[in-house]
């Protein structure tokens, strides 16, 4: 592979000729399989996991991928597409971190009427479509590892980290439920992290003025945990903010823009830890 | 490989070049133990060994979108890396003189648990095992010696107390013995 290697290895293995040092270093990769294996301890992917954020993959020699993705500057709403580069390719961008708004942003004040029609679902023992905990194929990843994360701790970095040590916990889970409107919604959750992530996939686009809400529901309450909004991937995941418990149900519903501080509407999709 | 694999090695290095985590998790599932078990036998500290092992998976990790099934296979891309960084780990690090002790006289015990593997990884570890019982006892020490203990020829000469030449003979035999069993062709 390397030259150090094509010059070393299958020589040093005794090699004669060029053809023979390939063949070798060739026989070689396979002795690497005569080891015992040895299992590595959980700690172990849990921390490689974590790194992955912050190491950019090299790009296919053929094929640069455009990154569809920036930091969501806080004072301003997200603005799903119009960060992407106009020379981007037609096909739908790969799984990208929802531009999120943070969750300290001030939320839009409520009209009378919305307080009004306000649904206290999430207090109700409601039909919650708690989706079996299956064998779903996680469709994280996607290419947001490139040159748009490469600025230190960016929100989307945070972000990618975290759902990386979820997913890298020993007691990661999973959950899919269907998204009413269109789409599904997995929670993936580990109870030791106290965290979870909701990636959804074929979520409806919204209005300018609104935006997707994550909120945990605990004893009746809704605590509100970020805000997502689609982009033009078929993906969308945000890890949600805030500490989760066991048995804590993770709602999405649709408010105004900037979020609110209660569900306005009732949720598109509940699903319980 | 005849046997068809229950899962593909090389389906999923593609798709951990895509930046699929998911695809990673998985292809590190089915092969850590594997990476690790060659790195501790050729360094034999178990801490260094996770490190290395680490190294070797962030390195397959950023340079998946290199790897040309074409050249080869997936398992072997990745063996072929952790060897290439255990060897380089051992020999900038003078420190680890202790280990030469064991290198190519015992095997480490044997840590199976929740080891979790392909048949593909498996079947392929009971082949290379048997294609090594082929060799003399001479000629697996020379070879233990020179690919786990990444020793050079004159090293290993030293090593067995014999000249040279002997040395690179018994290698060279071994391995053309090895590519015969194994049935590589470069």
């Amino acid at each position: 592979m390397s030259d150090k290697n094509r010059e070393g290895l299958g020589y040093e293995l005794g090699a004669e000729t060029p053809d023979e040092a390939r063949e070798f270093e060739a026989v070689a990769a396979e002795l690497g399989l005569a080891a015992e294996p040895i299992a590595p301890p959980a700690s172990l992917k849990a921390d490689l996991f974590a790194k992955l954020a912050s190491t950019p993959q090299l790009p296919p020699l053929d094929e640069p991928t455009p990154a569809s993705v920036s930091p969501a500057p806080a004072s301003v709403a997200p603005a799903p597409a119009s960060v992407a580069p106009a020379s981007v390719a037609p096909e739908p961008a790969p799984l990208a971190p929802a531009p999120v708004a943070p969750a300290e942003a001030p939320a839009a004040p409520e009209s009378p009427v919305q307080l009004k029609s306000r649904s206290r679902w999430f207090s109700r023992p409601i039909a919650i479509a708690a989706a079996a905990a299956a064998a779903v194929v996680l469709f994280v990843g996607g290419t947001f590892l490139g040159s748009a994360l490469s600025g230190g701790d960016s929100f989307q970095e945070q972000q990618a980290s975290a759902l990386a040590a979820i997913n890298a916990a020993p007691d990661a889970q999973r959950a899919t439920a269907d998204v009413e409107g269109g789409g599904t919604a997995t929670l993936v959750w580990s109870g030791q992290l106290g965290q979870s992530a909701l990636v959804a996939k074929n979520l409806p686009s919204l209005p300018n003025d609104k935006t997707y809400e994550l909120w945990y529901i605990r004893d009746g309450k809704a605590t509100a945990a970020g805000t997502m909004m689609p982009g033009n991937a078929p993906a969308t995941w945000r890890v949600l903010d805030g500490k989760m418990a066991a048995g804590d149900t993770v709602g999405v519903t649709v408010e105004p823009r900037g979020g609110s501080t209660q569900p306005t509407t009732n949720p598109i999709v509940a699903i319980s830890s | 490989m005849d046997d068809a694999p229950t899962i593909d090695l090389d389906a999923l290095l593609a798709q951990t070049a895509t930046g699929d985590q998911a695809a990673f998790s998985t292809l590190y599932d089915q092969t850590a133990s594997r990476v690790l078990g060659l790195i501790r036998r050729v360094m034999i500290d178990p801490a260094q060994s996770e490190e290395v092992t680490q190294e070797v998976f962030l390195e397959v990790w950023q340079s998946a979108s290199r790897f040309d099934p074409n050249k080869g296979r997936a398992l072997t891309w990745i063996m072929t890396m952790a060897h290439r960084r255990a060897i380089d780990r051992i020999r900038s690090a003078q420190a680890s003189r202790n280990r030469d002790t064991a290198v190519g006289i015992r095997d480490l015990p044997t840590a199976y648990d929740q080891v979790s593997e392909t048949v593909e990884v498996r079947i392929e570890h009971e082949r290379v095992v048997a294609a090594m019982s082929k060799l003399s006892e001479t000629q697996r020490e020379a070879v233990s010696l020179a690919y786990y203990g990444g020793l050079s020829q004159s090293e290993v000469a030293e090593r067995l107390g014999v000249p040279l030449g002997t040395a690179k003979t018994r290698l060279r035999d071994a391995m053309i013995r090895l590519r015969q069993e194994l049935g590589v062709t470069g």
